[in-house]
């Protein structure tokens, strides 16, 4: 009898032991909805560099919770209905606590209603300041916002420069017309009314209307939000070729590795917002190092705004002590102060998290460090 | 004065980019003639051989004439191989399916391209550097040269098939196959022919239009929903028609972004295309054949 009690103690024991250690093995996976495919994979590809090189930095330094953390990547096609099932499809596996989702501003968007209906705390990086007004609580941005951009923009332009005819050139998709809009909102505060608001759709294969629209405003400076680098390359050329020299400050994809290469020296000497420089901060400078070393690459936007991502979203978890997305929502916005490779981050309850942004020039096709303008609201 | 050089500026960059809408739509109208299908996987032809210009250019670092030879012969051997792989093994069975073909064809050149290539838009330099400058207005020299080409290339193609047996024996299987096998002529290989020279063209178009708009994935889909609007606009399957058709969508789409509204750009050639097959759905040089409908 007493031996029989034993034995079935014995496989009590060993059957919680081989539960424990089953827990142990399962890591713990992080979604990542990124554009493998598509017009945008180029993009995508670094953002998935930048979050892998976070993952495993995690993974050195003991991982989230005490277990392991892995990546499960799903293509979204730089498309928008692509975004939304690849969403529903890391929702659907049920082992996903925290979801790192696009970081075009459309694709949010579109993604929204269902990652609302999930209730999974996702990481986005589309800077359109709307996306976090709109009663979805489980949406935190890793990017200052356009609101952030343009009135880094407007106050570079209008008060460091003190240049006051401006004309803003935005694409007409959600980022574009979000970001020109704010830009213009900016501008009012410092008194300035543009002598030109022009949109473009995205793939326009001839700017020569618009450069021509802005000869004959005779603007000295102007403001852009523009979202492909293909667009920006053949815009830079035939503004520089039909004799425009007005002083250009553009949103973040003007200082893109892929947009300065394709432009050439037809864009030097513009100044740019970056949320990320490789100077810019002791985090950046440490990233920076790391990635080159890794990929061989130069680090950007897409991957610094995803490495950002994935360590908040492990810090997040770590001081959270469980995955349950309330604890998680609760650990990010409680976050203070937390020093990423973008600047310090505050999440405010709408889920943003920075407001500041760095300007820098493109020297001969080289960015240089100019200054870095913070907001505290 | 300013206005003149305004609108002088704004006609020449509609007539280049009509020019490459032009060329493309040709490709199209051949392949229609030859075998009845719009082949959707042409845009990926003038893609592809912007990309075999880039591998040969910047990977293999040859001189710039040698390239585009390069780009071209190789871009005759994917007709060939388009021919045999997307055409030809479905030849009998109608018009969905080779549609469908080509379709998927489409698709895979542009994954293939982006698996080799990676994601990145590429640069290529202009044949030859700058431009011509008179007074504020400036023709870029890749533009010049596009409209060049495809005024050679129209000449070419009327001599070809006006004046060369194998041009005779083109237009021939175009027009009735029956009656072309029946008189000895070797259908297959006329669509062979016409596939390499489709392909040829495509990749020309690629080529030139690379320094201009970067050679990137998705180039050739944009061209080509223009030069598909072009080819309905000039009249389905006229080769006259392709050419006026794109060089017209160039034009308009230039003038009304000018006048009208930049972002409504491409709106504008759909705009055109609603009203030709509304008040003359045959095209402009299309003719009216009621049996087809």
């Amino acid at each position: 009898m007493r031996m029989y009690l034993l034995c079935a103690l014995a496989t009590g024991v060993a059957t919680s032991l081989i539960g424990l250690s089953a827990v142990a093995a399962d890591p713990i996976r992080i979604g990542l909805v990124s554009e493998i495919t598509g017009p945008n994979a180029e993009a995508g590809s670094y953002t998935i560099n930048g979050a892998k090189l976070a993952a495993e930095e995690i993974n050195k330094k003991g991982g989230i919770l005490g277990q392991r953390v892995e990546l499960v990547i799903e293509d979204n096609q730089s498309t928008n209905p692509g975004t939304v099932l690849a969403i529903s499809k890391l929702g659907g596996r049920k082992d996903i606590p925290a979801i790192i989702g696009p970081i075009r501003s459309t694709q949010t968007q579109a993604a929204s209603p269902t990652i609302a209906k999930l209730g999974i705390p996702t990481m986005i990086g589309g800077s359109d300041p709307s996306l976090t007004r709109v009663n979805n609580r489980w949406l935190f941005r890793c990017r200052p916002n356009d609101l952030y951009s343009s009135r880094v923009i407007a106050d570079f332009g209008a008060n460091s420069l003190k240049l006051k005819k401006w004309a803003v050139v935005h694409s007409t998709d959600a980022f574009g017309s979000g970001g020109s809009k704010a830009l213009l909102d900016a501008l009012t505060a410092y008194g300035v009314e543009p002598v030109l608001v022009q949109g473009y759709t995205n793939n326009s294969q001839d700017f020569t209307p618009v450069v021509l629209a802005i000869k004959k405003s005779g603007a000295d400076i102007i403001g852009s939000y523009m979202t492909t680098s293909q667009d920006l390359g053949i815009f830079a050329k035939q503004l520089r070729q039909l004799g425009v020299n007005a002083t250009w400050v553009g949103s973040a994809s003007i200082v893109t590795d892929t947009a300065m290469k394709l432009a050439g020296d037809a864009l030097h000497g513009t100044y740019g917002v970056a949320d990320f420089n490789p100077d810019a901060n002791e985090e950046a400078t440490a990233f920076s190092k790391m990635y080159r070393a890794k990929y061989k690459l130069e680090p950007d936007v897409y991957s610094s705004w995803a490495f950002d991502a994935m360590n908040v979203i492990a810090t997040a978890l770590n001081s959270a002590k469980d995955t349950k997305p309330e604890s998680i929502r609760g650990a990010i916005v409680g976050l203070k102060n937390w020093k990423g490779v973008e600047g310090i981050y505050n999440f405010d309850e709408q889920g943003d998290g920075l407001r500041g942004y760095n300007i820098v020039k493109n020297d001969n096709g080289k960015l240089v460090f100019v200054k870095h303008i913070n907001f505290e609201k | 004065m300013e206005a003149l050089a305004n609108n002088f500026q704004v006609l020449f960059q509609g007539l280049a980019l009509g020019s490459i809408y032009a060329l493309v739509a040709l490709g199209f109208v051949l392949i229609i003639r030859a075998t009845n299908v719009v082949n959707f996987a042409q845009g990926d032809f003038a893609m592809l051989g912007a990309y075999m210009m880039v591998a040969c250019l910047v990977g293999a670092g040859l001189p710039y004439w040698l390239s585009f030879l390069l780009a071209l012969i190789g871009m005759g051997v994917f007709g060939i191989l388009f021919n045999y792989g997307v055409y030809f093994p479905l030849r009998h069975r109608g018009f969905l399916p080779v549609l469908i073909s080509t379709l998927g064809a489409s698709i895979f050149l542009q994954n293939t391209v982006l698996a080799i290539f990676g994601a990145q838009p590429k640069r290529l330099d202009n044949v030859i550097q700058g431009g011509v400058q008179i007074g504020s207005v400036f023709l870029d020299s890749q533009y010049l040269v596009i409209l060049a080409v495809t005024m050679l290339m129209v000449a070419f193609q009327y001599f070809f098939f006006e004046h060369t047996l194998v041009g005779k024996k083109l237009q021939a299987t175009s027009q009735d196959k029956d009656m072309a096998r029946l008189l000895g002529i070797p259908v297959a290989l006329m669509i062979a022919v016409t596939f390499i020279y489709s392909a040829v063209l495509g990749g020309l178009a690629g080529v030139l239009v690379g320094p201009v708009l970067f050679v990137s994935i998705g180039m050739g889909s944009i061209i080509a929903l223009k030069a598909f609007a072009a080819t309905i606009i000039g009249g389905f399957g006229d080769v006259k028609g392709a050419i006026v058709g794109g060089i017209f969508i160039g034009v308009v789409e230039s003038f009304a972004a000018y006048y009208i509204s930049v972002p409504y750009k491409d709106a504008y050639a759909f705009m055109m295309l609603f009203l030709v097959l509304v008040f003359r759905p045959q095209g402009f040089f299309g003719e009216k054949v009621s049996e087809k409908a």
